[in-house]
């Protein structure tokens, strides 16, 4: 009976999609409730563990709403044959999505632009010269996507960085916020971001107030980028506290 | 012979972490001559195992099996296909494992590990000939629309016997499992069919007593190291490497033999050696079978 497998019949999801769109949601009114149910600058709540893959050097788990994702870490080990020789260590990312992560199936990115955008972001804040010819593999699964995909990642990879004991000069927080009408939303969720004018991420560290990736999309006032910049720096400066007490927890579970 | 002979001296000398590394295969013989593996374990013991159902939200049923520290994610998403000449009132399962590089240090990105694609045969063509599902029971309309059911299983951390845990997640997920209800709308095409308060719904669902999938003789299996006249039930990873023949025996809920599996190795099979796999099978059947048993309930209770 597997053997049909040969000719595939072309299949298609039930999901009602095009209904859907017909009763887009009103969001330029001043008063609209979040699908979650949260207010306008509230976070999700974040749930955050280290040592989630047993064989890898270091890992983590992030759980944000319903976007689930696992990062492992490999390394400082030997770097492909092809590569020549450098002076200091390299960072590799990749990040992939499961067949299930988004509600119709393997839908999800290939995870190519978010790979580099993920390297882009980790790459200023590890210290490269302590592991000079060597590689540090970040591999990212996006288990189940339910919006910030991108900044939960590389919140994720820091921590898992920071679990495999690589030297960092501080831990990578990221938040974005998206613009609906007239309203800041932070940490969207995947049904705002289908909807949203304009997009800002901004991954940083946060005690040393440096800013590793920006990335804005859409259409902004001068105003409201300031407003969203500031919105954005102060949960990074939040969620760095919770991950930093989340390693904390860790290591003195692992002391006794 | 001298390396044995070295080795053997060294054992009394040597730090055991770096002994274990040099010299595996002797660190590994030492221990089975005691009857007890390096993790404590007697040789026909397997490592505790947990499973929780609906690990995943944006699934119609899933599951997260753990046996020790190798983890696995099925998940199953139903979608609507138009049933082939052949078989008008049947669907269709469509079985798929993978190993991202997340879950091994072996595995790189790219391309597919190659242990990942004969698991991903195995899997299937165990769980299509144990006929713990009637294909017939995923027909919608005859000739016209039925389910294929995409099975997906994710290795999130590889520790050995990854077969065992793959299945084990697979039949959870099914068990896990809910049929969306759907009815046809006026272009012939299958949707969801939402029930809103107050609102007559457009077209009468066609499955609306069909949300579960009846399971009728659900296999499980255990994996067994053949090592000498030794032998391992459920093996780590370190020890699928240093001894490298293995037994799958797949057994049903009625602990008939559904396959078994011994993909060649150093060490070949004696009667004895099928038998005492199958009987330590056998047992595991039994246990494996009570924890699907206290995950389904314990997801009734929520």
């Amino acid at each position: 009976m597997a053997g049909k497998d040969n000719a595939t019949p072309t299949t298609y999801s039930p999901s009602p999609k095009i209904q859907k769109q017909k009763r887009a949601p009103v969001f330029s009114d001043v008063d609209w409730v979040r699908p979650d149910g949260r207010a306008f600058h509230q976070c999700r709540p974040a749930f955050l563990r280290t040592g989630a893959v047993n064989s890898a050097s270091g890992s983590a788990y992030a759980e944000f709403g319903n976007t689930k994702v696992i990062v492992s870490v490999f390394g400082p080990r030997e770097s492909k044959k092809a590569m020549k020789y450098s002076d200091t260590g390299r960072l590799n990312c990749n990040v992939s999505y499961t067949t299930f992560a988004t509600p119709t199936r393997g839908q999800g990115s290939d995870g190519k632009e978010i790979s580099a955008k993920l390297h882009k972001a980790l790459e200023g804040a590890i210290i490269l010269d302590t592991f000079p010819k060597t590689t540090v593999d970040v591999f990212a699964l996006v288990l189940e996507s339910g919006g910030s995909d991108l900044p939960v990642v590389i919140s994720c990879a820091s921590l898992a960085l920071a679990d495999a004991g690589i030297m960092l000069y501080d831990l990578i927080s990221a938040v974005s916020v998206s613009c609906l009408g007239k309203s800041l939303v932070i940490d969207p969720v995947l049904e705002e971001e289908s909807y949203q004018e304009a997009g800002l991420m901004i991954t940083c560290m946060a005690s040393r107030s440096e800013i590793t990736q920006l990335a804005i999309s859409g259409e902004w006032s001068t105003p409201k980028v300031h407003e969203a910049m500031e919105l954005c720096l102060n949960a990074c400066s939040k969620l760095g506290e919770i991950m930093r007490a989340c390693l904390k927890e860790s290591s003195s579970a692992s002391k006794e | 012979m001298s390396a044995v002979n070295v080795s053997a001296d060294l054992s009394s000398e040597m730090e055991v972490d770096a002994f274990r590394r040099l010299f595996p295969l002797r660190f590994y013989e030492r221990h089975l001559l005691e009857s007890i593996r390096p993790d404590a374990r007697p040789l026909e013991k397997a490592r505790d195992t947990t499973l929780a159902l609906g690990a995943v939200a944006s699934a119609d049923g899933s599951a997260l099996a753990k046996i020790g520290l190798t983890t696995m994610l099925a998940a199953v998403k139903m979608e609507v296909m138009t049933p082939t000449t052949e078989s008008p009132d049947e669907g269709c399962i469509a079985i798929d494992f993978h190993m991202p590089p997340i879950c091994s240090p072996m595995v790189r990105p790219g391309r597919p590990a190659e242990v990942a694609t004969v698991i991903s045969k195995q899997l299937s063509d165990t769980i299509v000939s144990s006929g713990m599902i009637n294909l017939k029971d995923l027909c919608l309309v005859r000739g016209k629309a039925a389910w294929m059911a995409y099975l997906d299983i994710y290795c999130l951390d590889a520790d050995g016997a990854l077969f065992d845990t793959a299945l084990l997640s697979a039949v959870a997920a099914f068990s896990h499992l809910t049929i969306p209800v759907v009815s046809l709308n006026d272009d012939g095409r299958v949707v969801v069919s939402e029930e809103t308060e107050g609102q007559k719904m457009d077209n009468e669902p066609v499955n609306k007593d069909k949300r579960k999938l009846e399971l009728n003789s659900i296999p499980f299996s255990l994996t067994c190291i053949l090592h000498k006249n030794y032998v391992l039930a459920d093996p780590t990873a370190e020890e699928e490497s240093v001894m490298d023949t293995l037994m799958t025996v797949v057994l049903n809920s009625s602990c008939q033999l559904v396959s078994l599996h011994k993909p060649g190795g150093t060490f070949l099979a004696y009667n004895a050696a099928v038998q005492d796999c199958i009987a330590l099978a056998r047992q595991r059947v039994k246990e494996l079978q009570s924890i699907l048993t206290e995950a389904i309930s314990d997801m009734e209770v929520d």
